[in-house]
C-alpha cells in the first residue's frame, strides 16, 4: 500500500541522516542549493518526458503511489527519489574529497 | 528510433552538461577515480531500490520506448540513469562550488578581455 510513497519519504529522511552522520556540511553550501534548484528544473523536463501519460516511458502501479502528479504527470514521489539520488551522490563526492583533497594547482 | 528514446534522453543530458566541464571549470570528468568512487554508493543503492520496486510492482517500463536489454530485472537505461543524473548534478555542483570559492574559469577572463577590446 503506497509503498513507493513511503520509500520516497523514507529516502529523504535517510539521506538527511547520512549527511549528519558524515558531517559533510553539504547543506550549508550555497552551491548545493543552487545545484538542487537547477537539477529540479531539469528534472521536471526530463522526468516530465519520462512519465507523461500520453506516451509514458515509465508506468506506475496505482496502488503504490499517492496519485498526486505535478507538474505535468510527474508523480510527487519522484521528487523524493530524485532528491535522494542527487544528494547522496553529492554527499559521496564531498566525502571522497575530504579523504583525498585535490592538489592546490591541478594539472589542466 | 522509439526504442532508444530513453537512451537519447540520457545522452541529451550529457551533451547539455558538457559545457560545465569544457567551458565553466567543473573538474568532474577529469577526475575519473574520484567520480567513480563517488558514484558507486548511489548506483548500488538505487539499483537495489529499483530492483525492489520491480519485484513489488511499483513501476514498469513501456516496451515501446526501451531497448529491451536488461541486467537482471533492470533495463540498461535505468542503470545508465543512475550514472548520468548524478554526473550532471556533480558537474553543476562542482562548477558552482569552484565559482563561489573564487576559482574563476578562464572563460570569464576571456569574456572580460573581449569586452574590453571591443571596437566602438
Amino acid at each position: 500500500m503506497r509503498e513507493y510513497t513511503l520509500l520516497s519519504a523514507g529516502s529523504v529522511v535517510a539521506v538527511v541522516v547520512l549527511e549528519r552522520l558524515w558531517r559533510t556540511g553539504l547543506f550549508r553550501r550555497p552551491a548545493y542549493w543552487v545545484t538542487l534548484a537547477i537539477s529540479g528544473f531539469f528534472m521536471v523536463l526530463v522526468n516530465g518526458w519520462l512519465t507523461k501519460l500520453s506516451a509514458p516511458i515509465v508506468l506506475y502501479s496505482a496502488e503504490e503511489v499517492s496519485g498526486v502528479r505535478f507538474p505535468f504527470d510527474i508523480p510527487v514521489e519522484d521528487y523524493g527519489f530524485g532528491f535522494a539520488l542527487v544528494t547522496l551522490a553529492l554527499l559521496r563526492w564531498e566525502r571522497v574529497a575530504s579523504k583525498a583533497p585535490e592538489r592546490r594547482y591541478p594539472r589542466p | 528510433m522509439d526504442r532508444f528514446q530513453y537512451l537519447w534522453l540520457l545522452a541529451a543530458c550529457l551533451v547539455v552538461t558538457a559545457p560545465l566541464e569544457l567551458v565553466f571549470g567543473a573538474r568532474v570528468w577529469r577526475r575519473p577515480r574520484h567520480l567513480a568512487r563517488a558514484l558507486l554508493v548511489p548506483f548500488v543503492a538505487f539499483a537495489a531500490w529499483d530492483a525492489l520496486a520491480v519485484a513489488r510492482s511499483h513501476w514498469t517500463w513501456n516496451p515501446r520506448y526501451v531497448t529491451g536489454a536488461r541486467v537482471g530485472r533492470l533495463p540498461v537505461e535505468e542503470l545508465a540513469f543512475f550514472l548520468v543524473i548524478p554526473v550532471c548534478a556533480l558537474l553543476t555542483y562542482d562548477a558552482f562550488s569552484r565559482h563561489f570559492r573564487g576559482e574563476r574559469a578562464p572563460v570569464w577572463e576571456r569574456l572580460a578581455r573581449a569586452r574590453a577590446t571591443r571596437r566602438r
